[in-house]
C-alpha cells in the first residue's frame, strides 16, 4: 500500500524533473526513513543481544575450575611425604615390665640406627602397651614372640609361616640389665628383623626413587644414595626384574584358566574343585587388593602357529624338549582364543597344556622344568598325564583330569599369580609377603594417582581448547581428599585403610583423566574457522553492514547539517 | 663454597636419574596402531598397506590384543573384486593379506578421527571392549602406521573430515603425559606425509613420512587383474626391507638400516625421518632395533622346580599347599559351626572372586526425570506460538 504510493508519487517526481536529471530518486520520505532506521535497528539489536550471547554460549567452551596449583604439588611430592611407620608388637609373657621395656629401648635404638632409609622404618611397641591405645590403631606387622628357652647359648629365631609372628628363643642370661645400653640379644632381634624387611625396604627405595614424588621426598633428608647402597647389586636387579613382570594395577583382574591340547582329550577337567581349593584362598587374601573373576575354557585341537619351532626329542632321556628361547612363540596367539574381552580389566591367562601322547612327557630343556612366566600376561604349565592304552595299542590321553593330577599345575599358578600380581620373595611367611604387597600396592597408587593429577593440570593449562566438564571437578577433589586419608593412614601405619583410600584415589584419577568428553578435534588453524563463517556470516553480513554504514553516514550527515 | 654446596645436593638426584634412565632403557610390551583412512575401491592400496604391516608386525610376533587395526572400508568382499575374500598387495598375487586369521578392531564408518584421538588418549566409554583399546603403559613401545590421502599438515579421513598434525601431537602429548608410550614410532604414507608429524612435541617419538611438503606419494604398481595399484611406493620398500632383512623376531637390523634404505629414485619422493624428540636424537634412534617397534617383548621366565633360592617356585609351593591346608580347616570350622556362618560364609566367598550371576531388570539409563525435558519443550512450543500469535495479530491491526 505504502509502496504503491511511493512508486506512484516517484513517477511523478521523475515526470516533473524530467530534464534536469532523470537518474536522481525523489528525497525520501521522514517516516520512510524512519521506518528503515528501525528496521537496521532492529536487525542489529537482534544480533547483539540474541545472536551474539548464542553464539557466544554455543561456542564456548565449558572449562571447570581445576586446583591447579594443588594438583601439582600433590604430584611433585610437596603436599604428601610417604611414610611406612611398621608397627612391632613385642610379646613377652615371661619378662618382667620393666625389663621388657629396656630391652625394647635397647632393641629400638639399634634399629634406627641400622636404618638408613627414613621413609621406612619399624616401630616397637609392648603387646599391652597397645591393648591400652585401642583407637587410631596401627595395623601390626609382625608380633615378636619372646620365649626363654634354658639350653641355649645365642638367640635363634622361628618365622612362623602361617601367621604373622616370628618367635625368639633366648638364653635368660641374656635379658640385659636396667642399666645398659647395649645387649647381644636386642642387636640379634634388630638383624633379624632389619633382614626380614630388607626386600620390602629395597622395593619402597626403588618406587619411590623412580618417581617425582619420592625424589623429592627423600633427597633432603635421607640421600637415597645411601638406601641404594644397602641394596646389593643383584637383589637391585631381581627387584627391577619383578616390577617389570607384574602386571599393572587394576581394581579388577580376570582370572583365565584355559586346558589346551593338540588332541580330542582330555576334554574335561574337575576345574571347579582345583579352584575351589587353590585359587579361592589365594584370591580371598587378596581381596583387600583387588577383585577378582574367574573364567575357565577348555580347547581342544589346538595346534601351535607353523612358524613355533616344534619340540626335540631327547634320545638320552627320551622326553621330548622345548627350548627356552622358543618358549615365547609356543602361544599361538593368533589362533588361541585367549583375549575374552571380559569386563574392562586386564585379563590374567593361565595355560594348561597337555601335549599329544606322541610327544608326551614334554619339558622345557634346561633344568627340567614344566612351567614358565610370561610378564605381563600370564603363566603355562606343561601338564604330561600318565597315558592310558586305547583300543589299538596306541596310547592317548586319558578322557578326564582328576582334581589330584591337577594339583601341582594349580599350586604353580598360584604361585605365577602372586608373582604377576608383584609379591615379594621374601620373607618365607606368606601373609607378611601379602602385607608387604598391601603396602607396596598403596605406595605404587599413592604415586600414580598423584603423578596423573600433574598430568591433568598440565594438560589443562597446555591445551586451553579442551572442555572440562563439572564431573572431572568433582572426581579431582575426590582423588585429592582421598590422597591426603591415605597419606594419613600411611603416617599412622594403617596400611590396609590407607590402601583402601589409595584405591579409590586412583579410581578417580583414573576417571577424571580419561573423562570421555574431553576430546574433540580441539584444534582449529585460523583458516579453517574463515572457511566455516565465511560462507554462512558474509552473505548475510554484508547487507547488514552496508545498512549499519548507511544509516551512521545519514545520522552524522543530518547532525553535521543541524549544527552548520 | 656456594656453587659447590648445590653440586653436592644435586648429586643424589643425578644419581636416580642416571638410575632412571638406566632402568627405563627397556620396554615391556609392544602395541601397533595401523590405520588406514580412505574408503573405496580405487583406494584399495591404502588398506593393503595396511594389511601389509599388519601381516608383518604379526609375523615378528605382536599378538593380535597388542594390535588396533582400523579399517575404512572392506576390499576383500567388495563387488568389484575379481578375487573375493582376498586382498593383495602385489601383482604376483602370492600372499592373501586377508588371510583366515585376522582381527578388524575399527572398521567402515568406525574410522573417524574422533574414535582414532579417542584411541590413543584411551577416553572411551566403560562398554568399549579391550579389543578396541590401547592398553599400553609406560613401558610400552607403540608403533603407529597412517596411510590415506593427505595434504599440508593434514590426513583426510573417509572423505569426510581430517585430522590435524595439531591434534595429532596433542594426542601423543597426552599420551605421554599418562604414561601411555615408552618409545613411539611414527610412520606415515600419504602425500606432504613429513608435514603431519612437524607438531609433535612429546620426547621418546622417532617419526618418518613418505614424502615432502609439496610432493606426492606415489602407488608402486597394478596389478592387472584386480584393477587398481595395490600398494604404494614407500610403504612397499619399506616392506621390501622387513620382508627381507628382517626375518626373524631376533633380527639386529636397527632403525638407522631400515632409514638408511630409503632410495629417492626409486620411491619418487623425498622421506624424512625426524629424530629430535628422542633422548640421543639421531646417534642414539638409529640404534634401536626394527624389532623394538615391529616385534614383541621375548622374554619367558623359566621356573625351576629344582632351584633352592628364598622365594623360587619349590618354597611358593610348600606355603600355597599349607594355606591351602589352612583354608581347608577353616571351611571346616565354618561346617561345624553351624549352618549360619556356613551360609554367611558361603555368601561372601564367592562374591569376592566371582561375578555374581543375577538376572538385572531393565534398568533406567537416565538419572533425570523427563518432566523438566518437557516442560522445557512445551514452554519453548508456548512462546513460538504465542510469537506467531502476537505476529498475525499485529499484521492484521495494521491491514
Amino acid at each position: 500500500m505504502s509502496a504503491n504510493h511511493e512508486d506512484s508519487e516517484s513517477s511523478q517526481t521523475a515526470m516533473t524533473s524530467k530534464p534536469s536529471a532523470s537518474s536522481l530518486p525523489p528525497p525520501e520520505k521522514p517516516n520512510a526513513i524512519q521506518t528503515r532506521f528501525g528496521v537496521v535497528a532492529a536487525f542489529w539489536a537482534v544480533i547483539l543481544f540474541l545472536g551474539f550471547p548464542i553464539w557466544w554460549k554455543t561456542t564456548s567452551i565449558y572449562r571447570a575450575e581445576l586446583p591447579i596449583q594443588e594438583m601439582l604439588d600433590w604430584a611433585g611430592g610437596k603436599s604428601c611425604r610417604p611414610v611406612f611407620p611398621l608397627e612391632i608388637r613385642f610379646d613377652t609373657p615371661s619378662l618382667p615390665d620393666l625389663e621388657a621395656q629396656q630391652l625394647l629401648r635397647i632393641t629400638q635404638h639399634t634399629l634406627d640406627d641400622l636404618n638408613e632409609f627414613s621413609a621406612h622404618h619399624l616401630r616397637l611397641k609392648l603387646a599391652d602397651e597397645e591393648a591400652q591405645q585401642a583407637t587410631e590403631k596401627a595395623d601390626t606387622a609382625l608380633t615378636v614372640r619372646l620365649l626363654a628357652q634354658d639350653d641355649l647359648s645365642s638367640p635363634r629365631s622361628l618365622l612362623d609361616a602361617d601367621t604373622t609372628t616370628l618367635d625368639v628363643f633366648y638364653p635368660p642370661s641374656q635379658i640385659p640389665p636396667p642399666s645398659s645400653s647395649i645387649s647381644p640379644l636386642s642387636s640379634y632381634i634388630a638383624g633379624e628383623l632389619q633382614r626380614l624387611f630388607a626386600e620390602e625396604k629395597a622395593i619402597m627405595a626403588h618406587i619411590l626413587s623412580n618417581n617425582a614424588m619420592g625424589a623429592n621426598v627423600n633427597t633432603p633428608q635421607s640421600p637415597n644414595s645411601q638406601a641404594q647402597q644397602q641394596i646389593s647389586p643383584q637383589l637391585a636387579e631381581s627387584i627391577t626384574r619383578r616390577l617389570r613382570r607384574s602386571m599393572k594395577y587394576a581394581e579388577t583382574y580376570h582370572l583365565a584358566f584355559s586346558l589346551f591340547t593338540p588332541g580330542s582329550a582330555p576334554s574335561s577337567w574337575d576345574i571347579e574343585s582345583a579352584v575351589q581349593a587353590y585359587i579361592s584362598p589365594l584370591v580371598q587374601v587378596l581381596s583387600p587388593i583387588s577383585n577378582f573373576t574367574i573364567d575357565t575354557q577348555v580347547q581342544l585341537y589346538a595346534s601351535f602357529s607353523p612358524t613355533t619351532p616344534p619340540p626335540e626329542y631327547d634320545e638320552t632321556q627320551q622326553v621330548w624338549t622345548l627350548k627356552e628361547e622358543n618358549l615365547s612363540a609356543f602361544i599361538n596367539a593368533a589362533e588361541w582364543p585367549l583375549n575374552p574381552s571380559i569386563g574392562s580389566g586386564p585379563t590374567i591367562n593361565f595355560i594348561l597344556y597337555v601335549p599329544a601322547p606322541s610327544q608326551s612327557p614334554l619339558l622345557v630343556n634346561e633344568g627340567k622344568a614344566t612351567s614358565w612366566i610370561i610378564p605381563q600376561w600370564g603363566g603355562v604349565f606343561i601338564l604330561n598325564p600318565p597315558s592310558i592304552p586305547t583300543s589299538e595299542s596306541t596310547k592317548g590321553n586319558p578322557p578326564h583330569l582328576p582334581a589330584n593330577a591337577l594339583t601341582p599345575a594349580f599350586l604353580t599358578f598360584s604361585h605365577q599369580l602372586l608373582s604377576l600380581l608383584g609379591t615379594p620373595q621374601t620373607p618365607t611367611s606368606l601373609p607378611l609377603r601379602l602385607q608387604t604387597l598391601i603396602r607396596i600396592r598403596a605406595a605404587t597408587l599413592l604415586l600414580s594417582a598423584s603423578s596423573t593429577m600433574g598430568s591433568l593440570a598440565r594438560l589443562t593449562e597446555s591445551l586451553p581448547s579442551i572442555p572440562i566438564p563439572a564431573t572431572v571437578a568433582s572426581s579431582v577433589s575426590a582423588t585429592l581428599s582421598h590422597l591426603s586419608s591415605a597419606c594419613d593412614s600411611l603416617r599412622q601405619g594403617r596400611f590396609m585403610a590407607a590402601l583402601a583410600s589409595a584405591r579409590v584415589a586412583e579410581t578417580e584419577a583414573e576417571r577424571s583423566f580419561f573423562e570421555k568428553s574431553m576430546v574433540g578435534q580441539m584444534y582449529f588453524p585460523d583458516e579453517h574457522k574463515v572457511a566455516v563463517y565465511l560462507p554462512l556470516l558474509g552473505p548475510i553480513g554484508v547487507p547488514l553492514v552496508l545498512g549499519l554504514v548507511k544509516e551512521i553516514r545519514r545520522v552524522v550527515v543530518g547532525w553535521k547539517a543541524r549544527r552548520g | 663454597m656456594s656453587p659447590y654446596f648445590g653440586l653436592l645436593r644435586a648429586l643424589p638426584f643425578l644419581f636416580f636419574l642416571f638410575f632412571a634412565v638406566r632402568v627405563s632403557s627397556e620396554h615391556t610390551s609392544n602395541w601397533a596402531v595401523l590405520v588406514a583412512t580412505s574408503r573405496f575401491w580405487f583406494n584399495y592400496r591404502h588398506l593393503a598397506n595396511v594389511l601389509s604391516l599388519y601381516r608383518t608386525v604379526k609375523r615378528l610376533g605382536i599378538p593380535d590384543s597388542q594390535i588396533i587395526l582400523m579399517l575404512p572400508d572392506d576390499m576383500a568382499c567388495n563387488p568389484r573384486n575379481a578375487f573375493p575374500g582376498t586382498v593383495y598387495s602385489n601383482a604376483d598375487r602370492a600372499v592373501d593379506l586377508y588371510g583366515d586369521n585376522i582381527e578388524v578392531d575399527y572398521r567402515g564408518y568406525e574410522v573417524t578421527v574422533e574414535n582414532f584421538i579417542r584411541l590413543l588418549t584411551d577416553r572411551l566409554d566403560e562398554d568399549v571392549p579391550r579389543s578396541k583399546r590401547l592398553g599400553s603403559d609406560a613401558g610400552s613401545n607403540v608403533l603407529v602406521y597412517m596411510t590415506g590421502h593427505g595434504g599440508d599438515q593434514f590426513l583426510k579421513f573417509q572423505d569426510a573430515e581430517e585430522i590435524g598434525a595439531w591434534d595429532l601431537a596433542d594426542a601423543f602429548g597426552q599420551m605421554w603425559e599418562k604414561k601411555r608410550y615408552h618409545e613411539l614410532l611414527f610412520m606415515i604414507d600419504t602425500c606432504q606425509a613429513n608435514t603431519m608429524y612437524t607438531h609433535f612435541y612429546s620426547p621418546n617419538i622417532i617419526a618418518t613420512g613418505s614424502s615432502e611438503l609439496d610432493q606426492s606419494s606415489y602407488s608402486h604398481h597394478a596389478d592387472n587383474d584386480v584393477g587398481v595399484a595395490v600398494i604404494d611406493r614407500w610403504t612397499y620398500y619399506v616392506l621390501e626391507f622387513l620382508e627381507n632383512r628382517v626375518t626373524s623376531a631376533n633380527s639386529k637390523q636397527t632403525l638407522g638400516d631400515l632409514f638408511d634404505s630409503y632410495d629417492e629414485t626409486k620411491i619418487h619422493s623425498n622421506p624424512g625421518v625426524r629424530w629430535d624428540l628422542f633422548p640421543g636424537g639421531e646417534q642414539e634412534g638409529r640404534l634401536r632395533t626394527v624389532v623394538d617397534f615391529f616385534g614383541n617383548v621375548q622374554s619367558v621366565e623359566v621356573e625351576k622346580t629344582d632351584a633352592d633360592e628364598s622365594g623360587s617356585l619349590k618354597e611358593d609351593l610348600v606355603e600355597l599347599a599349607r594355606l591351602v591346608e589352612k583354608w581347608r580347616t577353616i571351611s571346616q570350622d565354618y561346617a561345624a559351626a553351624g549352618n549360619d556362618s556356613l551360609q554367611q560364609d558361603n555368601e561372601r566367598a564367592p562374591s569376592s572372586y566371582e561375578v555374581k550371576r543375577r538376572n538385572l531388570g531393565p534398568v533406567k539409563l537416565a538419572e533425570e526425570t523427563p518432566w523438566e525435558k518437557r516442560l522445557i519443550g512445551l514452554s519453548i512450543l508456548g512462546a513460538c506460538a504465542a510469537i506467531w500469535f502476537t505476529g498475525s495479530a499485529l499484521t492484521g491491526s495494521m491491514t
